[in-house]
C-alpha cells in the first residue's frame, strides 16, 4: 500500500464537477482504493501495489469516470509513429543497467498542480513500484533543451551541473555530495571497481547520471512546453510499461506523444510499445470465479467500468488490456476486476455443503487441560513474547549462553530482542519484576513454544512453566503444584538433586522419565531474583508437554 | 458501638484531639479501620473532624505512560542515535507532534531539509534520564511533596505540559471530640462472646448458651483474586472453536521457517518490500533452511518468473525467517496432499499461531502477534462461498462483517474483511482473503479451487473486550492487571 495525497480543485477538474467528494471517496471504495480522509485542500488513499497506475492522479481520475460510466476512454494512439528522438545504447551499460525507453511529450500547459501531481506521480511509481529507483527510474528533461540523438552507456568520471546545483561537479563528487546523489548513489556500485557511471548524454553533454540525478540544464518547470522522458531501469517489462503508463497521462493531459527510437547495436525498439494484448474469458469462467450468474449484456458493461473494451468471439469475451495497466497477466486478473465491477456488496453468500467435522490439534487439547489444572491451582496465566535477549535469557537467570544451542536473529531493530527464548522460566520471572507492588502470594504460569538449535536445524518444542512469588511458601510448595500437574500427564516422573545456576544450591531437582530429564524445579538464587527486581522469595518449574 | 469505634472514642477521651497517625498508632488498629470509625463516629456528633485543603501534584495518564516509558523527546533521540538520521516524516506521529517539538526545544536536535539529527548535547543526553522523567517518575511513586519542593519549576513544565496536574484533597489533620463523645459510655467488649469457632467448639456443642461475637458486615474486605486465563488465550479458543464448529481441521507448522514458505510458495515477488530487512526478522544462525524437493523448487521458480517477469533466486528462498503471516501453514498443508483425489472434498483447515514483524519497540508497537488463517481446498470454490464461510465464522464470534476489494499477492480477487465496531461505530479492518491464484496452485501440482484467509487476532480481542485499551496492554501480562480484567 501507498498513501497518495490528490488535491481537491485538480481532482474536481479532472472528474468533472459535478462528482462532489463524498462520491468520490465512496466510489474509489468501492473500486479497492482505500479512502484515508481529507481535509479542506487534499484527498488522502491508499493505492494497492497492484495498481500503479492509480498513484497518478490523471489515472486515478480515469479509472474513476471509466467505474462510474462517465467516459469510455479505452485506447490510446500516438499523434505520429515516426520517431522524433533516438538513443544509442552502448554495450557498456548492459551489465549495469541495460534497459531504457522514452517517450516525447509535446504541446503541455502546465499549472503549479499538474506539473506537481506529475513530478510526485513520477518518485512514487520509482520509489514503491520501482523499488527505490534501483528496478525503474524516471527522468523529465526540457525537450527544447536537448538534441536529438542521445547515448545511454556506463562513462568515465566526469563533470556536469547537476539539478540545484549552481555549479559543475565530477560524478563522483555528486554521489559524495548532492543529496540525490547521496540518497541513491548506492544503487550504481560499478565505479567502485572501475571508471564508470551510467549517464544519458547528448552533443552538448550530461543529461542525468543514472539513475541518481538531471542536469540542470534540462530542467522542467511550469513554462516547459515539449517533454523528453526517460525511463532506465533492470527490469525489461517494467521499463517498457512505464513509458506506455506516462504516455497514457500526459494524453489524458492534453499533450501529443512522438515516438523515441532506442537502439542496441543494429536492434532497435520503438517506444511507446502502446500495444493492445487481449485475453479472453468464456463467461462461465467469471460466473465460476464470483459465484453468481453476471450475463453477457452486464459483462460488457462491467468491463467497460474496469476500462477494457470488449468483443465477443467463439463464445468468450475478448478483453482488450489498457496499455496503462501492467498489472493485468492471466485471465484471474481480469476477473478479479471484473469482481470488483460487480461489487462484492452484490454477491449473495453461498453456504458450501461439506458433512466433514472439525477436528482441534491434540496439542491444543493438551495446552487446554494444562491450563485449567493450573489456573485450578491458582496460578493465572501469561503470555508473552517468544522473543527475548541473551541478557534476559541467560545471564540474568546466572546461565551460561551456548552459542550452538539456540536461534540468533540477525537484523533486529530493537537491542532488548536478539534472540528466540529457550525457556519460559525468565518471562515470568519479568511479568513479576513488573508487578512487584501488587499483593503476594504471586502465583503464574505460562505454556507455550521454546526454541532451540538441534543439528543446526530449529526446533521449536512446547514447556509448561510455573512460577509463585510468596514470602511464606517452601520449596515443597511448588513440588506439591507440581506433583498435581504430573499426576494428570501419563508416565512415571522421578525426581533427582541437581545442580542449576538458576536455583538455590540444595534446592533443585530435575524432573526424570526413565533416563530422560524432562524439567527441573527449585527456589531462585537471591541474585536472579535481584537481577530481576524482585524482593519476595520465589519458585518455579519448567517442564517439556 | 463497634470494637474499632470503642477503640478510638477511648483514645480520644483522653487526648481529647489527635492526628489520623497518632490515633493509628494509640489504638494499634489499622488505619483504615481507623477512618471507619472516624467517619461513624463523626456521623453519630461523638467527634468533629478538622480537615484541610492541600494542593498535591498527581499525574495525567499521558503522564503516567510517560512516566513508565519515558517521555518522547527522549525515545526519539535514542531511535537517532540509532539511525544516524531521520526524516519527520518517517516518524510515528507522538514523536512527530511532540517528540520532535521538545527534542529541538531542549536543544537535543537540529532539523533540516525534512530531517533531523542529533546536536552535541543530544549526543549527551543520550542514554541519561531526563529530570523532567525522573519527576515524573517520582511522582508516580508518591514522592509528592519532596518534589514539589525541589523541583517546582520542573513541575511547573510538567503541568504545562498536562503531564501533571494538581490535585485539591480536603485531608484530615485533626480529630476532635465533642461533649457527646465525652458523655458516651464505653463498654468493653464482652469476653464470654464467641468470635473465632474451632473444630473444638462444634464437637463439644461448646456453643450452647452462648452469645457470637457481631460483626460489622458492611465492612471492606480485601480483596480475593481469581487465578484466569488469559484474555488472548480465552479469544483464540473461542477461534478455535468456532471453526471446529464450522468443520474446520486446526492444523500448525514451524514458526522459525524458510522464505520459500512464507513467501515465494505464495507467490510473493522476491524484490517485493515485505521482504525487506526492513520488516522481517532474518536468522543470524541458522541463516538459511534448505528445501530439498528440487521438483517443487523448478515448479514455483517457473511460475515467479512467468507472473513476475524477474529471475527467480533459489537462495533468497532459502533464508531463514520469523514467518511475517502464518499463511505458511496453509500453504505448506496444500503443497503436501498428494493424491488429491483420494481426499473428501472440500478439505477445510485451519491453523492459529504467532507471527513476527520487526518493529522498533515502544509502548505501540509489538513483534510478535498472533495471526488465524483459513483454507478451503475444493472444486468449484466461490467468491459467494468465501463471504458465506467468512460471515458465518465472525458472526460465531458475534461480530458483523462486509467484504471490501483489495490487492494481495497471493489471492486473485482479493478481499478486505472488516467487521463493525460498535463502540466507535465505524468498519474496522480485520484481515485479507480471496481466491487463491492459479501459479499457487499449479506450483503445488493441484487442479482446484482454494479459498484462503488470514485475519489479525488481538483486534478481535480488543473488539470483543471494550476495556482493554490497547494491544501491548495484552502482552504486558500486569499481575494486578490480569487480577482485575
Amino acid at each position: 500500500m501507498a498513501g497518495v495525497s490528490f488535491n481537491k480543485t485538480y481532482l474536481s477538474r479532472l472528474v468533472g464537477k459535478s462528482i462532489d467528494f463524498d462520491k468520490i471517496a465512496q466510489q474509489a471504495t468501492k473500486m479497492g482504493v482505500e479512502f484515508e480522509g481529507a481535509d479542506s485542500t487534499e484527498m488522502r488513499f491508499q493505492i494497492t501495489a497492484n495498481r500503479p497506475d492509480l498513484l497518478d492522479i490523471v489515472g486515478f481520475a480515469r479509472a474513476l469516470k471509466n467505474f462510474m460510466h462517465k467516459s469510455k476512454k479505452f485506447s490510446y494512439k500516438m499523434k505520429s509513429s515516426a520517431p522524433y528522438l533516438e538513443i544509442n545504447v552502448g554495450k557498456d551499460v548492459s551489465g549495469i543497467r541495460p534497459f531504457i525507453s522514452g517517450i516525447v511529450a509535446k504541446n503541455i500547459d502546465f499549472d503549479d498542480q499538474s506539473l506537481k501531481h506529475l513530478l510526485n506521480f513520477s518518485e512514487k511509481f520509482s520509489d514503491i513500484f520501482g523499488r527505490h529507483r534501483e528496478k525503474l527510474a524516471i527522468g523529465m528533461h526540457n525537450l527544447d533543451k536537448i538534441g536529438t540523438v542521445l547515448k545511454y552507456d556506463a562513462f568515465p568520471d566526469q563533470e556536469f551541473v547537476a539539478l540545484g546545483e549552481k555549479k559543475s561537479m565530477l560524478f563522483s563528487k555528486v554521489l559524495e555530495t548532492n543529496k540525490k546523489g547521496i540518497e541513491y548513489g548506492d544503487i550504481i556500485t560499478c565505479h567502485k571497481t572501475q571508471n564508470c557511471y551510467p549517464a544519458l548524454k547528448d552533443l552538448d553533454g550530461v543529461l542525468a547520471l543514472i539513475p541518481v540525478v538531471n542536469s540542470e540544464r534540462t530542467k522542467i518547470s511550469t513554462s516547459t512546453h515539449n517533454m523528453f522522458i526517460d525511463m532506465t531501469g533492470t527490469s525489461k517489462y517494467v521499463v517498457d510499461k512505464a513509458a506506455d503508463m506516462f504516455a497514457a497521462t500526459l494524453m489524458d493531459m492534453g499533450a501529443y506523444i512522438y515516438p523515441v527510437k532506442v537502439n542496441y547495436g543494429k536492434k532497435s525498439n520503438v517506444f511507446p510499445i502502446m500495444e493492445e494484448r487481449s485475453i479472453s474469458i468464456p463467461l462461465g469462467q467469471i460466473d465460476e470465479v464470483l459465484g453468481v450468474s453476471v450475463g453477457f449484456n452486464n459483462a460488457l458493461s462491467l468491463a467497460e467500468k474496469m476500462g477494457y473494451a470488449c468483443s465477443y468471439l467463439n463464445k468468450k469475451i475478448v478483453f482488450k488490456i489498457p496499455s496503462y495497466r501492467l498489472d493485468i497477466l492471466t485471465d484471474q486478473d481480469i476477473i478479479e476486476d471484473m469482481a470488483i465491477a460487480y461489487g462484492y456488496e452484490y454477491i449473495a453468500n453461498m453456504p458450501i455443503y461439506s458433512t466433514q467435522t472439525g477436528m482441534l490439534e491434540e496439542r491444543t487439547e493438551k495446552n487446554r487441560k494444562l491450563s485449567a489444572i493450573m489456573t485450578g491451582l491458582g496460578f493465572g496465566e501469561m503470555m508473552n513474547s517468544y522473543l527475548t535477549s541473551e541478557n534476559e535469557n541467560f545471564n540474568k537467570m546466572r546461565v551460561a549462553a551456548n552459542q550452538s544451542k539456540y536461534i540468533k536473529l540477525k537484523n533486529s531493530k530493537t537491542g532488548s530482542i536478539t534472540m528466540m527464548r529457550t525457556w519460559i522460566l525468565p518471562s515470568l520471572l519479568k511479568n513479576f519484576s513488573l508487578s512487584v507492588h501488587e499483593k503476594m502470594p504471586q502465583k503464574i504460569f505460562e505454556a507455550d513454544v521454546v526454541f532451540a538449535l538441534a543439528n543446526k536445524m530449529p526446533s521449536e518444542k512446547y514447556h509448561l512453566s510455573a512460577a509463585m512469588a510468596d514470602p511464606k511458601a517452601n520449596f515443597n510448595d511448588i513440588k506439591s503444584v507440581l506433583e498435581s500437574v504430573l499426576n494428570e500427564i501419563p508416565g512415571e516422573y522421578t525426581f533427582r538433586a541437581a545442580a542449576h545456576e538458576s536455583f538455590i544450591e540444595g534446592r533443585v531437582a530435575d524432573i526424570v522419565v526413565g533416563k530422560a530429564t524432562v524439567g527441573f524445579v527449585g527456589e531462585l538464587h537471591p541474585e536472579v531474583l535481584s537481577n530481576f527486581g524482585i524482593e519476595e522469595p520465589c519458585f518455579g518449574f519448567e517442564i517439556i508437554i | 458501638m463497634h470494637e474499632y469505634e470503642a477503640a478510638v472514642l477511648k483514645a480520644l477521651k483522653s487526648t481529647k484531639h489527635a492526628s489520623i497517625d497518632e490515633i493509628v498508632e494509640d489504638t494499634h488498629l489499622g488505619r483504615d479501620a481507623v477512618l471507619w470509625a472516624i467517619d461513624n463516629l463523626a456521623k453519630e456528633g461523638m467527634l468533629d473532624i478538622i480537615r484541610e485543603e492541600k494542593e498535591q501534584a498527581a499525574l495525567t495518564d499521558e503522564g503516567k505512560a510517560y512516566a513508565k516509558s519515558g517521555l518522547p523527546e527522549e525515545g526519539l533521540i535514542q531511535k537517532l542515535a540509532n539511525a544516524g538520521q531521520i526524516y519527520i516524516k518517517d516518524l510515528d506521529p507522538t514523536q512527530r507532534s511532540i517528540g520532535l517539538q521538545w527534542a529541538k526545544a531542549k536543544g537535543f536536535i537540529e532539523i533540516g531539509g525534512g530531517s533531523i539529527k542529533l546536536t552535541q548535547a543530544g549526543e549527551k543526553a543520550l542514554g541519561k534520564e531526563t529530570v523532567e522523567h525522573a519527576v515524573l517518575e517520582g511522582i508516580a511513586r508518591g514522592d509528592v511533596q519532596h518534589l514539589q519542593k525541589q523541583h517546582a519549576d520542573i513541575v511547573l513544565e510538567l503541568i504545562k505540559r498536562k503531564l501533571v496536574t494538581i490535585k485539591r484533597n480536603n485531608a484530615i489533620t485533626q480529630v476532635k471530640i465533642t461533649s457527646k463523645g465525652h458523655a458516651q459510655d464505653i463498654f468493653d467488649v464482652r469476653k464470654d462472646e464467641i468470635d473465632r469457632i474451632t473444630k473444638k467448639i462444634i464437637v463439644n456443642r461448646e456453643w450452647e448458651g452462648k452469645e457470637f461475637k457481631r460483626y460489622d458486615v458492611r465492612v471492606d474486605v480485601e480483596e480475593a483474586h481469581a487465578a484466569k486465563s488469559h484474555p488472548l488465550r480465552d479469544t483464540i479458543n473461542q477461534i478455535k472453536d468456532a471453526y471446529a464448529k464450522m468443520g474446520f481441521r486446526e492444523v500448525s507448522g514451524p514458526i522459525v521457517e524458510s522464505s520459500f514458505w512464507v513467501q515465494d510458495a505464495l507467490m510473493i515477488p522476491q524484490d517485493h518490500p515485505a521482504r525487506d530487512a526492513q520488516d522481517t526478522f532474518y536468522i543470524e544462525d541458522p541463516q538459511n533452511i534448505d528445501i530439498s524437493d528440487n521438483m517443487l523448487l523448478n515448479k514455483v521458480a517457473k511460475e515467479h518468473e512467468r507472473a513476475w517477469n524477474s529471475e527467480w533466486k533459489e537462495e533468497l528462498a532459502q533464508k531463514a525467517m520469523l514467518r511475517s503471516h502464518s499463511t505458511s501453514v496453509t500453504a505448506r498443508f496444500l503443497y503436501s496432499l498428494k493424491d488429491i483425489a483420494s481426499y473428501e472434498l472440500p478439505i477445510k483447515i485451519f491453523s492459529v499461531g504467532r507471527v513476527f514483524r520487526n518493529e522498533s519497540l515502544d509502548y505501540r508497537h509489538l513483534a510478535d502477534f498472533y495471526q488465524g488463517d483459513g483454507m478451503i481446498i475444493g472444486e468449484h470454490l466461490t467468491l459467494a462461498n468465501l463471504f458465506d464461510t467468512l460471515t458465518t465464522f465472525y458472526s460465531l464470534l458475534g461480530m458483523r462483517t462486509r467484504f471490501m476489494p483489495t490487492y494481495f499477492p497471493f489471492v486473485e480477487p482479493g478481499v478486505e474483511i472488516q467487521a463493525f465496531y460498535s463502540k466507535r461505530n465505524e468498519w474496522l479492518e480485520m484481515g485479507g482473503a480471496g481466491v487463491l491464484r492459479h501459479e499457487i496452485i499449479n506450483a503445488a501440482g493441484k487442479r482446484f479451487s482454494v479459498l484462503a484467509w488470514g485475519c489479525g487476532i488481538e483486534r478481535i480481542v480488543l473488539m470483543k473486550n471494550p476495556h482493554i485499551k490497547s494491544v501491548t496492554e495484552l502482552y504486558n501480562n500486569g499481575i494486578g492487571w490480569m487480577r482485575k480484567r
